[in-house]
């Protein structure tokens, strides 16, 4: 048995009324004064929690890889989906998506996706075949009125936030990278849409701001606006029976684009604190993670994080490896070298299948160092790290490169016989 | 009356104090079958203790479940016939007859829609039934019970402040009436309906409520010391 909405009393319709003649709202704010927005990240990216006074809503952002509609090869595309369980109000239902959840989803597509907030073009991997999908995930937690305004914010900022594993191909395969391996890649927003939503009473008399539950369902209408920063319309709803005029409608409009370019503003201020706070703890993070895996021997997945600016040198190296490679004749034996390892939803790392004996592994490692710093001087890329990451880098070139550990001594050797 | 600890849910309590072989157990407790002597915890909360021989839980509980001749106060959700359908909190909807108001005759019926609320007190609460609510006592009275009237505001605190509002040496509500003019009922399955003269002072009121619900851990008295 489901548990039945409260029915709101007669007394506290007419109260409110009442109130709102003499200017006065139940919990003391002004006619156009919103609840206060706290935005806070999770330790994943494109995990968000956003709340609206006592409304608040978790968003998580996922990706994975698809094939592209055929209307739209080179497109990605966004999912947005709203969950409304009994945790927010006991009258939710979980299984089926009610008339209520159908209708705040349709409105957030509206603002987001059919505004083209996100670019779906850079989310394109091989035209007809493979194209990132962004699902964005939006939990309610708490329902106090006004889930769409802090839902529009949740999953703004949630994708704002996020980031997709990078992917390359030499053609014809592709090798999805791991966050570890290789910096993940930040979506591309053209600009920041949010619904700023109005509450109508008695035809327009009054209009209220962000309004709480009771507000809500006394309300004879609701205006939903959605506005990017840049005070460009996004959608407009009016829900309910409410016969606006339309300088009403516009005059309602220009305020919420006021308040649109105040919502966005913290968004991205709460997205720049985050990422001091991860730049600032990312060290030391890191590190525990090290000492840890030290211990464990299989240094291999987290050495990678440390090798960020290898890009150019590996390129070169790969180059010159590959020579050999190709010299040597045992290409087939390369490809057996590591493994792909499913990490995920859309994430994969390579692990190397001698990893096992994780002497060997030291070895070369060390072994490597020198090799390193030989190759950094005759590349000329100025380094501005630490020891440790030296030893990170050359085993990342390991991981991404797929030799095996025999040819890089091979190697080794050769550069020293060189000298 | 006496706190003992905080207790978990299948705590068993131990060297319980019985007059006669009797021991009094109030809600959150049961009987345990296994060992003689001992009572089981089926609620989270602080375990009271009143002498000679009483026993009961304290939580912090959000759901109201009836119980007989509870007063509350409730939310008219329906009408059928002569029967009203109240929202009393509860997982099920009490039900209210329109014959069981002060006065009311098969041809003279009380003026009750939907919406309204009413102060009721329940005749009958079993678990397996229906709550059923009543607006006279056992003298066909009305007394305090019956419809309240639409220029108040109903509010919803917590059912341990609505049981502590309803203790009679709990001095808020009277020093509230020093200051405000005002009329309340408290229902036991925390509704609370309040009215005064003006709009600001029940404004004022709900403020009060709201904040002495949030601060239910420091002691009333100090909340009733800043208001005066």
């Amino acid at each position: 048995m489901s548990v039945r909405k409260t029915l709101i009393s007669n007394c506290e319709k007419k109260f409110l009324i009442k109130n709102l003649s003499e200017w006065t709202r139940l919990d003391g704010r002004a006619f156009d004064e919103f609840r206060e927005i706290q935005i806070s990240f999770g330790k994943d990216w494109g995990s968000c929690h956003v709340s609206l006074g006592k409304t608040s809503v978790l968003a998580q952002v996922s990706c994975e890889i698809q094939q592209p509609k055929t209307s739209r090869p080179s497109e990605g595309v966004l999912n947005l989906n709203i969950e409304l369980n009994p945790l927010a109000a006991p009258h939710f239902d979980t299984g089926r998506q009610s008339d209520v959840g159908v209708q705040l989803n349709r409105l957030l597509e509206k603002c987001l996706k059919d505004s083209k907030a996100l670019d779906l073009e850079s989310l394109c991997i091989k035209m007809n075949e493979k194209v990132w999908s962004i699902r964005v995930d939006l939990n309610v937690l708490n329902y106090e009125g006004n889930i769409l305004d802090c839902a529009s914010i949740a999953a703004l900022s949630a994708l704002a936030h996020f980031k997709r594993p990078d992917v390359t191909s030499d053609g014809e395969e592709f090798v999805i990278h791991s966050i570890e391996q290789r910096d993940p890649i930040p979506l591309v927003l053209h600009h920041y849409p949010v619904c700023v939503t109005y509450a109508v009473f008695n035809g327009g008399e009054f209009i209220l701001a962000d309004p709480s539950l009771v507000e809500e369902e006394v309300s004879d209408a609701f205006l939903s606006v959605g506005l990017n920063a840049y005070k460009e319309l996004c959608g407009l709803h009016l829900g309910g029976k409410a016969e606006l005029s339309t300088d009403l409608i516009l005059s309602t409009t220009t305020k919420a684009a006021n308040r649109a370019v105040l919502v966005v503003r913290e968004i991205k201020e709460a997205i720049e604190k985050d990422a001091e706070k991860r730049l600032k703890s990312k060290e030391c993070f890191n590190m525990e993670h090290l000492f840890n895996d030290l211990a464990a021997m299989n240094l291999e997945k987290y050495i990678d994080p440390w090798a960020g600016d290898g890009k150019r040198k590996k390129k070169k190296s790969k180059e010159k490896k590959q020579e050999e490679v190709t010299t040597k004749m045992d290409v087939e034996e390369v490809v057996q070298v590591a493994n792909i390892e499913n990490l995920g939803e859309g994430t994969a790392a390579l692990i190397p299948i001698n990893e096992k004996d994780g002497s060997k592994i030291w070895e070369i490692s060390d072994e490597d160092d020198d090799d390193v710093d030989d190759e950094i001087v005759v590349v000329e890329v100025p380094k501005p790290v630490v020891d440790l990451r030296d030893v990170a880098t050359d085993s990342e070139e390991e991981a991404v490169i797929i030799l095996n550990a025999d040819k890089k001594t091979n190697k080794k050797k050769k550069y020293k016989t060189k000298k | 009356m006496s706190q003992i600890e905080f207790v978990l849910p299948g705590q068993v309590v131990k060297d319980v104090k019985s007059v006669r072989g009797v021991t009094i157990l109030g809600p959150g407790l049961r009987q345990n079958e296994d060992q003689p002597n001992t009572i089981c915890v089926t609620q989270p909360g602080k375990l009271y203790f009143k002498s000679p021989n009483v026993y009961w839980i304290e939580g912090n509980r959000n759901r109201y479940i009836p119980k007989k001749y509870d007063l509350v106060v409730g939310v008219i959700v329906k009408k059928s016939g002569d029967m009203l359908k109240v929202d009393i909190g509860s997982a099920e909807h009490a039900s209210l007859s329109l014959l069981a108001f002060e006065g009311a005759t098969k041809k003279q019926k009380p003026d009750v829609q939907v919406g309204d609320i009413v102060y009721a007190k329940l005749l009958n609460a079993h678990r397996e039934m229906e709550p059923e609510l009543v607006c006279v006592d056992s003298y066909y009275r009305a007394g305090t019970l019956g419809v309240l009237s639409n220029d108040g505001f109903l509010m919803n605190i917590s059912l341990t402040l609505a049981q502590k509002l309803l203790d009679i040496q709990n001095p808020l509500l009277r020093s509230l009436g020093k200051r405000f003019c005002y009329e309340i009922a408290v229902g036991v399955n925390g509704k609370l309906w309040i009215n005064a003269r003006k709009t600001k002072d029940v404004l004022n009121l709900m403020k009060v409520f709201q904040i002495t619900d949030q601060n239910a851990k420091t002691d009333l008295s100090e909340v009733n010391k800043s208001i005066l």
